[in-house]
């Protein structure tokens, strides 16, 4: 199928996409590297009436470091992750991730900002970035303002993000040296989408400790306990499996069947397991 | 429709396209670039990888207005490209394709393995081949060539 | 990229390297979609997005006249029948544009045309199609003896056919029987899927008063065939080429409406027509599948003599039959190979073909084949389990011996040769099972369960005209053709009727040629798929092309020899009696004389010629093997895994396949076809499906539902060959292309069982999913728990 079509505009910054999206809301789309959009578009599952193409504006592609945190724009791209041609505020688990993100032609061209607004469940960046508790910027017609990344999904392809915002940086706290991180991706075939996704990091310096699922039926699911557990001193691995059960029980709301539980608590205890031996 | 100017395996092209076209539908269509296969337009399949600004993309999930100002390569524009020669030999001496439909994406896919040294293993080779698939081979022999031309473009290295 | 020919190098048995592939790597292949015609009008098709459903009405755009064709603007599309004389089995007709009902999803319903296909898809979207709804039937062993709506009007039930196979006694073997094993088994359906889609550039070509069809199938003469019949216009008014063909594997062996719809057009507007079909086309119109449901019962004695097999074997069909062959052959075929290679004494079979609210069935490597080897693999292993015997064991006392060769199996397959048990030893050595049991008692550090699994089968091949007459079929293709031509330069063209879409026939053909008249390679053009060139021929499927076409070419070179050697003798003055032609020359007592120079007398110089001899060399030849009934390849694979028990995940540790498929002609190609088939047969088995919902919708309509085996989950694949040539054909040659994607499934499934026999879990259902795998443990969890545990 090829895609039904649309008016095409590239504004020059981020203020005149701004005004263009405001102008026609609800008609209009951001085009950013198009990885998830494309293929709506090519099936007609998504036909809106106006493209606005962000790729290539450079605040968006910007990168910034202070002592604390890392600031990538939104328009960086998953291969720049990987190649570690921006800064890497986790120690390592962001390239990890990218690599077994979708394939290196995606993602040349796939973005962290285009992947957070999104919000595919099954998707890695919305469960890795609620891991390390990073801060989303976004920019509207009313300015611009800093949401949680712990809860910037709030559903199946549905943010906090309003319809004529933006998404432009994601500011990350660094992980110290002494911080661990586990990452378990199930998926059927290199590559693919997600059967289920764990993130575990833990940083005893700062007592932090987050355990998050992705491709959990809805956006990514933060278990409680299972953090809690992780950022103590005394981590036991019965302790800890108990609190990812407890975490599951108290999902209800996810509607996960036998499998899916199964899955889920496979790939959290998988990515426990690698931070805590 | 939107004017575009790209620099086509060398060449610059001026065009109009409509915002719709896709990158892909576009080298076959207006460019008569018929190397470039569409296999399943949704980005899974790789057969109509082509390089954008020296990188590996999808054509298919790409416009071709957002191509304005890039460098694409595709299949054609690789004729005298050393790398590029000695994979096509390699895969004509290991029986790494048969009907040919997949062979374009995977020797640019191929192609870029080896430039950024992911294609130091059997295994290595075939998580970078993730993204392409081949209905008619198996992979085994595409493997072998592309470990026999990374093995090559090393030694050319090795001798400078 | 010089082609390799050199000498002695490049006849039989030799790894020549293919002539394909130059322009593949070079990017100027041509299939159908390469194909530019100024003035090309683009086609897309409105579909029924409901599974069966009346039509009350259809409501174009304003101004689609010309642009948007029913079957109403269309009246000389006549419906696609098949043809059958099988006994009992019923055959619907099909209207390639649906008229008063749509009978599954994706059903073609009206062609829009715009010059380009995103315009034609926006033209398609503005039709209106008022449909009243019907209640479809979606599952074929629970409405295969009637429903609400059958799917075909004036049906009592749903079904295509039903047919018993029997032999021996087998209420006899149950009586005997000491051990007695049951299963129900599952091969669902799936997509052929090869990576280029189907697709049609039609034309009307008026110096030649032809219409032109330039199509991605694999059967472009039988197409033709079919067209003309159902157009009612003469075969020497249509042409179809097959150009450069993106994979086939089976579902391009069939008509399909849109070829007829799109020639039908052509001769109704003058301006060339394109249809290319998008993958999800693909997913939901192509041919399915598979989709197989067997009920086995194994009577055996104590030791795992298989006494007696009593099955019934459901296959769901889907909505209508393709044409020539119709629905019937998928359960046939699988009746017919359930006994596998084992000298079984006593059968019973109940095969049925269902129709249902889904994409029609067609056949796709292996046809009925990995279903029943899928089935009776999985039913020895437990009659092995059942026996407390090694699997391995239990086949070896089965199977048939090389000593009992020729041998007709209960199912009526007469294998002609071979030793099937050394191919099942060869195949263990491949593997080091003694080195993977120690593995498997050490157990894996990462908890995983290893499991080894094998499945022996025989195929059948190139079959001619016996077995498809006694199939019932319309049409017999029960041989193939050759026009072998040599130029006045000396350089030589074959025209064939076969088409070559991956299998390098072009390489191979030329290689028999060469042997028979040492002519090099190089200077052999092999020209087929397209009616134009060759002498009629059925095309490339089950496994025939190179026995059958291969055949036609050696007659048709001796054929162009014995000429050659008479012009030769006579230039040389002397007995043709005493010439030889050898390496390109014909050679005599005294003296040579190049193929180029007699060549050269046969065309421009006949004053050289000896009298009697007509100028030209050209030879036509038709080749069917001496014995109609097939020759039979066979092979034992074997498949390591791995099996995650808390995730259900499958890895493929390792695979090999030892094999024999009598005189290889060029072994490289034999060993890329043998790969390629165990991929696709990997991918049955754990990867791919197109699942249906209870109203008839199939859930897998893009590549990120539809799972294809990639690079990072294949192992490197292992092969063994033993060499018994055929007798029945040329050089000993058997058939194989499709071999690679019989056993994979049941090997996979064994050795999945395996792994996880000390659960007492096993999965008798394919794609073998991680959610499958799980539900088969708790499944064990609880029946070990219960009575019978």
């Amino acid at each position: 199928m090829k895609a039904a079509a649309f008016d095409y505009v590239r504004p020059r910054n981020v203020a005149a996409a701004v005004d263009l999206l405001a102008a026609d809301k609800g008609q209009a789309q951001l085009l950013a590297g198009g990885q998830s959009l494309l293929p709506l578009l090519n099936l007609r599952l998504a036909s809106p009436a106006r493209l606005i193409d962000i790729s290539r504006l450079p605040e968006l592609a910007m990168t910034d470091e202070d002592d604390a945190t890392v600031t990538l724009g939104a328009g960086v791209t998953h291969a720049m992750i990987e190649d570690r041609r921006v800064p890497d505020p986790s120690q390592g688990l962001m390239p990890h991730v990218a690599l077994g993100l979708a394939y290196r032609a995606v993602r040349n061209r796939g973005t962290l900002g285009g992947s957070l607004a999104l919000a595919d469940p099954a998707a890695e960046w919305p469960a890795v970035l609620a891991a390390l508790e990073a801060e989303i910027g976004v920019v509207g017609p009313n300015g611009r303002r800093r949401l949680s990344g712990t809860n910037f999904a709030t559903g199946i392809y549905a943010t906090r993000l309003a319809e004529d915002e933006i998404v432009t940086a994601l500011r990350i706290p660094k992980l110290s040296r002494a911080a661990r991180w586990g990452y378990a991706k199930l998926a059927r075939k290199a590559g693919a989408f997600a059967d289920a996704l764990a993130v575990a990091v833990a940083d005893p310096r700062r007592g932090y400790g987050r355990v998050v699922l992705g491709a959990a039926n809805g956006p990514p699911l933060v278990m409680t306990e299972a953090g809690r557990a992780l950022a103590g001193t005394r981590r036991d691995p019965e302790q800890l499996r108990r609190a990812v059960e407890t975490d599951l029980d108290s999902a209800a709301d996810r509607r996960f069947d036998a499998y899916q539980r199964r899955l889920h608590r496979a790939a959290a205890m998988r990515a426990i397991v690698q931070v805590i031996q | 429709m939107t004017a575009i100017r790209v620099i086509v395996n060398g060449a610059e092209v001026i065009d109009n396209v409509a915002p719709r076209t896709s990158l892909g539908d576009w080298l076959r269509e207006g460019r008569n670039l018929t190397g470039t296969h569409l296999a399943c337009e949704h980005g899974v399949c790789g057969a109509c990888t082509v390089l954008v600004d020296g990188e590996p993309i999808r054509a298919c999930l790409m416009l071709a207005a957002a191509g304005e100002g890039s460098e694409v390569r595709t299949i054609e524009g690789f004729d005298a490209d050393p790398l590029m020669m000695a994979l096509r030999d390699a895969f004509h001496r290991r029986h790494a394709l048969q009907c040919g439909f997949c062979t374009s994406g995977m020797l640019i896919t191929a192609w870029d393995l080896i430039r950024r040294g992911k294609a130091s293993s059997a295994a290595e080779i075939r998580r970078g081949l993730a993204g392409n698939i081949c209905r008619c081979t198996g992979y085994t022999n595409i493997v072998a060539a592309i470990a026999e031309a990374a093995t090559a473009a090393e030694g050319v290295g090795d001798g400078e | 990229m010089a082609n390799d020919a050199g000498g002695a190098a490049a006849g039989i048995g030799a790894s020549l390297l293919r002539r394909e592939d130059e322009r593949h790597l070079l990017g100027r292949g041509s299939f159908v979609p390469d194909i530019k015609l100024p003035g090309t009008m683009e086609v897309a098709f409105v579909r029924s997005p409901h599974a069966h459903a009346r039509i009350r009405g259809i409501a174009k755009p304003a101004g689609g006249e010309r642009r948007v064709f029913t079957a109403a603007d269309l009246p000389r599309l006549r419906p696609i029948r098949v043809e059958t004389q099988a006994p009992g089995a019923k055959s619907p007709p099909w209207p390639p544009l649906a008229t008063d009902k749509v009978r599954y999803v994706g059903e073609a319903i009206a062609a829009c045309l715009a010059p380009t296909r995103a315009e034609a898809e926006d033209l398609a979207a503005q039709i209106t199609v008022d449909y009243e709804p019907l209640a479809a039937v979606v599952d074929a062993p629970r409405d295969m003896q009637g429903s609400r709506h059958p799917v075909h009007e004036g049906w009592s039930d749903n079904l295509f056919s039903e047919r018993v196979f029997a032999g021996g006694d087998i209420e006899a073997a149950a009586r005997a029987a000491e051990i007695t094993v049951r299963r129900e088994y599952r091969m669902n359906r799936q997509s052929g899927a090869p990576l280029e889609g189907r697709a049609v550039l039609a034309y009307r070509d008026w110096r030649l008063d032809e219409i032109v069809i330039h199509a991605s199938t694999q059967t472009p003469h039988t197409l033709r065939v079919a067209i003309g019949e159902i157009l009612g216009i003469d075969l020497r008014r249509l042409r179809v080429v097959a150009p450069d063909v993106g994979g086939g594997f089976g579902p391009k062996a069939r008509l399909y409406p849109e070829e007829i719809i799109l020639a039908a057009l052509a001769l109704e507007l003058d301006q060339p027509l394109r249809w290319v079909e998008d993958r999800t086309e693909h997913l939901l119109t192509a041919a399915h599948s598979r989709d197989h449901h067997y009920q086995v019962t194994a009577y055996a004695s104590r030791d795992g003599r298989i006494l007696g097999i009593d099955a019934e074997i459901v296959v769901d069909a889907g909505a209508y039959g393709l044409w020539p062959q119709g629905p019937y052959q998928e359960a046939a075929m699988a009746a017919r190979c359930l006994p596998g290679p084992y000298a079984i004494a006593n059968y019973r079979c109940r095969a049925l073909t269902v129709a249902t609210n889904k994409t029609p069935m067609g056949p796709y490597r292996g046809v009925g084949r990995p279903g029943a080897c899928f089935a009776i693999e999985r039913t020895i292993d437990e009659v092995a389990r059942a026996a407390g015997r090694d699997p391995v064991e239990v086949r070896m006392l089965n199977i048939v011996r090389p000593e009992q060769m020729p041998f007709t199996s209960i199912g009526g397959m007469r294998f002609d040769n071979g030793n099937y048990p050394e191919s099942l030893r060869l195949c263990a050595e491949l593997l080091d099972l003694p080195g993977l049991r120690s593995r498997q008692r050490r157990g894996e550090p990462d908890g995983r369960l290893i499991g080894i699994g094998f499945a022996v089968f025989a195929e059948q091949t190139a079959h001619g005209a016996a077995e498809f007459v006694a199939r019932g079929a319309a049409i017999v293709p029960g041989f193939e053709s050759c026009t072998a031509r040599i130029l006045p330069d000396g350089s030589l063209v074959l025209m064939v009727g076969i088409q070559s879409h991956g299998q390098g026939l072009e390489t191979a053909l030329s290689q028999i040629a060469h042997h028979e008249l040492g002519i090099d390679p190089a200077r052999i053009a092999v020209r087929h798929g397209d009616t134009e060139t060759s002498a009629f021929g059925f095309g490339t499927f089950a496994s025939r092309s190179m026995v059958m076409s291969g055949g036609a070419v050696a007659r048709a070179s001796r054929a162009l020899r014995d000429k050659l050697n008479r012009i030769g003798a006579h230039l040389l003055q002397c007995d043709v009696a005493a010439v030889r032609c050898r390496d390109g020359a014909v050679r005599g007592p005294q003296g040579s004389v190049s193929i180029a120079e007699i060549a050269k007398v046969a065309h421009l110089r006949m004053d050289g010629l000896p009298p009697g001899v007509d100028p030209l060399l050209e030879a036509v030849a038709t080749y069917e093997p001496a014995v109609g009934t097939g020759v039979f390849s066979y092979a034992t694979h074997g498949a390591v895994v791995a099996v995650d028990p808390e995730t259900g995940f499958v890895e493929l540790l390792d695979f090999a396949v030892a094999e024999d498929c009598g005189t290889m002609i060029n072994p490289m190609l034999v060993e890329g076809q043998i790969r390629g088939g165990v991929v696709q047969g990997i991918g049955t088995a754990l990867y791919e499906e197109i699942p249906y919902d209870e109203a008839g919708q199939p859930l897998a309509g893009t590549l990120a539902d539809y799972l294809m085996p990639g690079a990072a989950e294949m192992p490197a694949i292992k092969i063994g060959h033993l060499h018994t040539p055929a007798a029945a054909t040329e050089y000993g040659m058997k058939g194989m292309g499709e071999g690679g994607a019989v056993g994979p499934p049941a090997a996979i499934a064994n050795a999945v069982r395996d792994a996880l026999s000390a659960l007492g879990a096993e999965v008798n259902e394919t794609p073998i999913t991680p959610r499958r795998v799980l539900a088969a443990i708790e499944q064990a969890r609880f029946r070990v728990g219960g009575p019978t545990g």
